[in-house]
Parts: C-alpha cells; sequence; structure tokens
C-alpha cells in the first residue's frame, strides 16, 4: 500500500472525499485518484456514462471494478457527460498506471463544481483518515 | 487485537495492501497486482504466507477412533477409487460438523503414524476445533495439541513450483519419486523420525512437505518450524527467483480458488446443513445415497434433515461480479430464490466457442490460438430449487443484473492432480 507521501496528487486538480478527481475549468477531465486505485487494487473492468447523461455532484457515474469488489464512483461534479475514455473498455488497468492522464474517465461540461478540496486539503483528509 | 504473523514486516517492505482477514493482517495483494499474481500462479509459481492458518496435532493411540468420530469422512475408506484406509503420509479433506449438521470448519487430516495425526483448519479455528475435538474424546486415549501461531506455514503454488523445490531441499531425486496429490513427506518436529525425509539443503532444517493447495494448480504447502520460518521464507523466495515465483496475497488465493471451486469456509460452507453442495464426495455416504457408512457428529441431523437448498458452482459470461453481499440470485422472472455466496474474477480463464478454456489449456483442447482471457466471474450461489447443469440464473446487485450458468467447474485442465513425473 502506497503511504501517504507516496501518492501522486496534481497540484491543479480538485479532489472530492469519495477520492475522485476533476480539472478545473468549464469542460473538465474527471477521474479517480492514486489514493483510490491503491485501494482498490487492479482495476480490470470499468462501466462509463454514456455521452448525454447529465449529473449532479454525487451521483452514481460509474462502476470500477476491481479484482477485489465492485465499487461506484460519484460523480465529483454537476454537469453533462460530453466524452468518454473509451480506451478504458480495453485497457481498464490505465487507471492503476496513471489515475490522472492516460486513466481519465470521462469530460463533463460542468455546471457546478461546489463543495471541492484542494491537493491540501484532500490531503489532510487523507491524513485523518 | 489483530494478530500478525511472523511475515508482517516483509509483506509491508514487498509493499502490500493490507487487511484483517480471519483476526490476522494479511496481504490482499503486493505491488505485481492481484492479476498478475493470479496468472504467474497458473503459468509459473507464487508463494503464500499462509501461516495464519491452524494446526492441530493429535497424538495417541485413539487418535484415528476420535477422528471417526468427528471428522466428515471415512477415514477407513478415503484413498483412491477403491476406497482403501487412509495410510500413513497421506491426508484427506473434510469438514467437522457440530450436532446440527453445520458446518464448525473444513480441514485437511494428516496421517503420520497409527497413533499421530494432524488436523490443518483456518485461520483463528485451532482452539475452536481442539475444543470441540477434546468434548468428544470421552475414555479416549488422545492428547490434543493446539499448534495455532506456533508454526510456520506458507504454500508454493503454479507448474514450476517442483523446480523451486528441488531446487532447495536435499535428495530431490528421492523426495520427487513418487508423490501422488494429497500425500505428504517429512516433518517439521526434529524429534520424530519423518523428519530426516524433507530437509533443506545446507541447513538441514527439517520441513512437512504436502502436495495440496488452496489453487486448484500443482503445488505444495510447506510446515516448518516458527523459529526458522522466515529464513525458509526468504530461502524459498531467493530460490524463486529466477522462475518467476511470485508472492501472492488474499485476492489471487481467492479468485485462484473460486476457479477451482474450492469453497471458503464460513463463506460457502457455515452455519447450515452440510447437504446438496459441490463437495459430497466429503460424506461418507454409502452407495445408494440413502445413509452414511459411518456415524459421526452432525451424521443424525444431515440424515434426518428437510433442508432443500442447494449450493451450485456458477460461471458468467463475462467478467463483472456483484459484490456477494449485496448481491441475490433472481431466476428469468425476476423471482428471487437465493443468495451469492462468492462471486469472484477468474483472470485465467474466458469462453471460446460456448466453452471455457484456461491459459493452461493444452493447444490439443480446442483452445483458439490467440486466446487471451479476459475473465470469467464464478463462485458459488445457494438456491431454494433444484437447478441443474446449464441452467441460467442471474445474480442481481443494485443496477447490475449478470448472467450465471450452473456449472459442475469452472477453469479447466488444472494441474493440481498432474502426475508430478510429467511437472517440470
Amino acid at each position: 500500500m502506497k503511504e501517504i507521501n507516496e501518492l501522486n496528487l496534481p497540484e491543479n486538480f480538485l479532489y472530492t472525499e469519495q477520492h475522485e478527481w476533476a480539472e478545473k475549468g468549464d469542460v473538465v477531465k474527471v477521474g479517480v485518484t492514486d489514493y483510490a486505485q491503491d485501494q482498490l487494487g487492479d482495476i480490470v473492468f470499468v462501466e462509463l456514462p454514456e455521452v448525454g447523461d447529465s449529473f449532479e455532484k454525487g451521483d452514481e457515474c460509474a462502476t470500477l471494478e476491481s479484482v477485489k469488489a465492485v465499487s461506484e464512483m460519484y460523480c465529483p461534479v454537476s454537469g453533462e457527460v460530453v466524452e468518454i475514455n473509451e480506451a478504458l473498455e480495453d485497457e481498464p488497468g490505465l487507471i492503476n498506471e496513471d489515475p490522472y492522464e492516460k486513466g481519465w474517465m470521462f469530460k463533463v461540461k460542468v455546471t457546478s463544481a461546489d463543495g471541492l478540496m484542494d491537493k491540501a486539503a484532500y490531503l489532510e483528509m487523507l491524513k485523518g483518515a | 487485537m489483530v494478530k500478525k504473523t511472523r511475515l508482517n514486516s516483509r509483506h509491508h517492505e514487498m509493499g502490500a495492501n493490507m487487511a484483517e482477514f480471519g483476526g490476522y493482517e494479511m496481504p490482499l495483494w503486493y505491488k505485481t497486482g492481484a492479476k498478475d499474481e493470479h496468472l504467474a500462479v497458473l503459468r509459473a509459481a507464487g508463494i503464500f504466507d499462509t501461516s495464519h492458518m491452524a494446526f492441530v496435532e493429535l497424538r495417541g493411540g485413539d487418535s484415528l477412533a476420535l477422528l471417526q468420530k468427528t471428522f466428515s469422512k471415512d477415514l477407513n475408506a478415503c484413498i483412491g477409487p477403491n476406497k482403501l484406509p487412509i495410510a500413513d503420509k497421506r491426508c484427506v479433506y473434510g469438514v467437522f460438523l457440530n450436532e446440527e449438521g453445520h458446518v464448525i470448519d473444513d480441514a485437511i487430516v494428516y496421517k503420520f503414524a497409527d497413533d499421530n495425526y494432524s488436523i490443518v483448519v483456518n485461520a483463528g479455528m485451532g482452539k475452536g476445533i481442539a475444543d470441540h475435538l477434546d468434548n468428544y474424546k470421552d475414555g479416549l486415549d488422545v492428547k490434543i495439541t493446539d499448534y495455532s501461531d506456533n508454526l510456520g506455514k506458507f504454500d508454493v503454488q503454479g507448474p514450476l513450483s517442483g523446480l523451486i523445490l528441488k531446487s532447495v531441499i536435499n535428495n530431490p531425486k528421492e523426495v520427487f519419486d513418487v508423490f501422488p496429490y494429497f500425500s505428504h513427506k517429512g516433518h517439521f518436529d526434529k524429534s520424530l523420525v519423518n523428519s530426516a525425509e524433507v530437509t533443506l539443503k545446507n541447513s538441514n532444517i527439517p520441513i512437512l512437505l504436502s502436495r495440496t493447495g488452496y489453487t486448484g494448480e500443482f503445488g505444495f504447502e510447506i510446515f516448518v518450524s516458527l523459529e526458522f520460518f522466515e529464513e525458509v521464507w526468504d530461502l524459498f523466495v531467493e530460490a524463486g527467483r529466477i522462475y518467476e515465483l511470485t508472492p501472492c496475497g488474499l485476492a489471487s488465493r481467492d479468485s485462484l480458488r473460486a476457479g477451482a471451486c474450492l469453497p471458503l469456509s464460513h463463506q460457502d460452507i457455515g452455519h447450515w446443513p452440510y447437504l446438496n453442495h459441490p463437495w459430497e464426495f466429503t460424506l461418507p455416504f454409502t452407495e445408494d445415497k440413502k445413509g452414511f457408512a459411518k456415524e459421526f457428529v452432525g451424521s443424525s441431523a444431515l440424515l434426518n434433515s428437510d433442508y432443500n437448498y442447494h449450493t451450485y458452482a456458477f460461471a458468467g459470461s463475462d467478467l463483472r461480479k456483484v459484490n456477494a453481499e449485496e448481491a441475490v440470485v433472481v431466476d428469468e422472472n425476476d423471482n428471487e430464490i437465493g443468495k451469492v455466496l462468492t462471486c469472484a474474477t477468474d483472470v485465467g480463464a474466458d469462453w471460446a466457442d460456448g466453452k471455457i478454456f484456461s491459459i493452461t489449456s493444452p493447444p490439443d483442447s480446442g483452445k483458439p490460438s490467440d486466446f487471451r482471457p479476459k475473465g470469467i466471474r464464478c463462485g458459488f450461489v445457494r438456491v431454494d430449487r433444484k437447478l441443474n447443469i446449464g441452467d441460467r440464473v442471474y445474480l442481481k446487485a443494485k443496477k447490475r443484473k449478470l448472467d450465471a450458468v450452473i456449472v459442475n467447474d469452472v477453469r479447466p485442465h488444472r494441474t493440481a492432480r498432474k502426475k508430478i513425473t510429467s511437472m517440470p
């Protein structure tokens, strides 16, 4: 298991309590954090939403299937899905290898990005966990 | 208080994700990841810390009598197709039941001599089984010793296990000459004559070497005195490097055993009557299946039971799973008919032309030449009706509804039972 100081947490991203991340902006990529992928273990299957789906922040939006368990991903922002990362269909393990770049999950046209944490706040939360 | 095995610091050093299991902090997977650990056992070999498991020794002239009274297998008729009595150096899988016919734990019974048997049970079950046996030993000449936390144990599993073993033991030729599945050689206890049979090179540390395991693949369980445990684990890890021996955690252990249709005690078998399941070979049924060849604790409850739930193995069409604890089994009309006991993904197996193949399937098995499995879900369901092989049910949890076909077996062409002389 990664120690907290070994976690890769990019500076300019926003984070949720359920270990999702979102870029800053109007149309943003979202995914799960390094902490989440480390806890889940090998991700063997991802069920992504469809382009055109709308979510409120906190809605179940995707399913991550690891060797250990089936876990829901909660949408880190409110908005409409405009693109999905189709590479995950054949290579779900990209989320383990590179959770912020190649392992992004889908893109959202944001209507609200309230209640997210910056890196420092997310790190504080992890340290308290 | 969560217990730690002697290898705990090594697991952490190797970057394991740890979790509590059976009262012990155990590795779920290492940096390799559970998927590659599972595949390593199919392709090469894996090494598992199993020292959380318990070992109970029976000494005395009435050891067999006590086992006959309590163990589900008839030890006077259990070896081979001709049902011969258990012999020295053999071991047998079965269960211990309570008077209600419910499972206390599953176990492997080892015979070393007429007055020396041992029982290997699950983590945290040593005392429970020792106490249970103690309740039934009235007037019998048996001394029961629980070795829980006082014995080292690890498993080496996979087709290259033999090569690794041969590179670390003295006299590999003799040891590997005749060595059937479910037999054992040597002993970790120096004071026993058997202990000279299998010893390690240079150090001459004696080990108990057992051709058993929990993966369905060719391999061994190794028992060693606690004082030498870390030393011997390190020796195997080092010797295994050239054979791609991979340290494996509980996640791959679970997915491998699910594909091999082996039950997890207290999950697939447990506090319900031990009837109507894929492991009835562990019960001493008479040929007409109307009675038992011997009486044992729990047998009359089973014979008088009106229990009509059935446990079956299943295989799904793809690798998706449900979390067993939140899933139900439904029929095609969406009627709830039971519960999911285990749902795991065997990542070494997949469907091709309506059949399941494993990466271990030989080329002449019909396996497609470009076979690259994604994995299939598999495990066990317990339902309120009799089903037939090939029947389709669904596993339902939250938004998910996944198909499951009732099967006799999941991952084919397993290597556990292969003749030792046919393995490298």
